[in-house]
């Protein structure tokens, strides 16, 4: 009975969480370094920057690579006017002063493309293995 | 008829007769009682204005939104009225439910307006009659509302489908940014953004193609350079697909006006015909056409976008049957 009622009461965290979470499709959250260096990890919202710039400009002429948190992406680099920095330079766009402009995320979130099929896919993946554990 | 002669049977026929009067008497002022009850503002909002005031459908102005309300607000609340009585520009009259009562959608424009930030038509009661009633029922109705949101909740029509009121959140509400954090407040709200595009089901809710095309949106080609055209190469690649499932076309088209050659040759597709193995499964795992569809392009689930070619044997078996 009490096994029963743990699952139920995990169920309806799970569901809740699950409602929580209405990023846009394609935010893009970076979490490979800010935990560990006590920042909030930076949301990148696609669709913002795509009304601005077609995908080419980024992904062909900047060198991002298409795949969350495959661009080992730092402060120094982009001062140095590499990735976000080639636009993030108070010319194209606002600099990097503006520290709480990028890293809005709520802090300890995993590197991942929201509403993505692959996050999903891996998401109902990781619930069984916790369900399984309990 | 055979109540009647039930009751003559039994020797206490009078009492009986009397408990059935009663009874009856019960159920009909129970039933006018349940026809005269005016629904709540909200009631009526969930039932019928919702589905054009939530998301904002024809330019209604949306709930909560205080800036779509705010000139109309000022031409005062019996114009508001009139207009949602009668019907005004893309509303059709009393929202197209001729059976909802001119007291209902009383209510149902206040509560717009008191839950977009118009507070002070709060404090008005709809009128006198309507809130007694509503004193009078008021644990009935929130027991029945307490029902109504735990069924609405549980079996609406699909459960894993999101509402309206569901896409296009401000950041500070999404759940991945930090409310907290003064610069989330500062970042723009997608639903501004996307107001003036063109709109889909899927993804962000906006077909991004279509408003390139259009010219609502004219994302720069070059970093610094506010003319430069892309290279548009205009080729569709038909790929036969296994299985019932139309073919597959390709537009290099519609590709080639957001990206450069280098994002997908070599390295996601081989330029050779017959040299690429895709998958739905490899798709669905973000590579191939996943590595942008279903991230970031429009997702996996709109199969005929891409799927869209029916084929051969599968047109001449439909002009046989028909």
């Amino acid at each position: 009975m009490l096994k029963s009622c743990k699952h139920i009461v995990f169920f309806l965290s799970l569901l809740a969480t699950s409602a929580m979470v209405s990023a846009e499709y394609g935010d893009v959250l970076i979490n490979n370094y800010s935990d560990a260096a006590g920042m909030r990890p930076v949301v990148f919202p696609h669709w913002f920057h795509r009304i601005r710039f077609r995908c080419k400009v980024c992904h062909a002429d900047l060198g991002f690579k298409m795949e969350a948190g495959g661009n080992q992406i730092n402060m120094l680099k982009i001062i140095d006017g590499e990735y976000c920095g080639a636009c993030h330079n108070g010319e194209v766009a606002w600099s990097v002063e503006n520290c709480d402009v990028c890293h809005t995320g709520k802090a300890g979130q995993p590197t991942q493309v929201h509403q993505s099929t692959a996050s999903k896919l891996t998401t109902t993946t990781k619930r069984k293995e916790t369900e399984s554990e309990q | 008829m055979i109540r009647q002669g039930k009751v003559i049977v039994f020797p206490g026929a009078p009492l009986f007769q009397v408990i059935g009067l009663i009874f009856l008497a019960f159920c009909a002022t129970a039933t006018v009682r349940a026809a005269e009850e005016v629904r709540s503002g909200k009631q009526v909002y969930d039932a019928s204005c919702g589905a054009c005031h939530t998301a904002g459908v024809l330019q209604a102005p949306r709930l909560g939104n205080q800036e779509d309300w705010s000139a109309r607000e000022q031409q005062g609340l019996e114009l508001l009225l009139a207009h949602a009585l009668k019907g005004f520009k893309n509303m059709p009259a009393k929202g197209g439910n001729p059976t909802i009562k001119d007291e209902e959608i009383k209510n149902a424009v206040v509560y717009m307006l008191v839950s977009s930030g118009f507070e002070q038509y709060a404090e008005k009661p709809a009128t006198e009659e309507a809130s007694r009633k509503k004193t009078d029922t008021a644990s009935a109705e929130k027991q029945a509302s307490v029902k109504k949101t735990l069924a609405s909740s549980v079996n609406q029509f699909n459960r894993l489908m999101k509402s309206s009121s569901e896409w296009n959140l401000p950041p500070s509400k999404d759940g991945i940014h930090d409310s907290q954090n003064p610069g989330t407040l500062l970042l723009q709200e997608p639903r501004v953004a996307f107001d003036a595009l063109s709109k889909s089901k899927s993804g962000n809710r906006v077909d991004w193609v279509k408003a390139l095309q259009a010219g609502e949106i004219s994302p720069r080609y070059e970093r610094l350079n506010d003319d430069a055209k892309p290279v548009v190469m205009d080729l569709n690649i038909v790929r036969e697909v296994k299985g019932s499932m139309p073919d597959v076309v390709y537009p290099h088209k519609q590709h080639t006006e957001w990206l450069d050659c280098s994002n997908c040759h070599p390295a996601i597709f081989i330029p050779q015909k017959g040299a690429n193995q895709i998958s739905m499964a490899s798709i669905l795992l973000g590579q191939k056409c996943g590595v942008c569809h279903g991230k970031v392009a429009f997702p996996v689930s709109e199969c005929r976008r891409c799927h869209s070619k029916q084929k051969a044997a599968a047109t001449e078996a439909n002009n046989q049957t028909n």
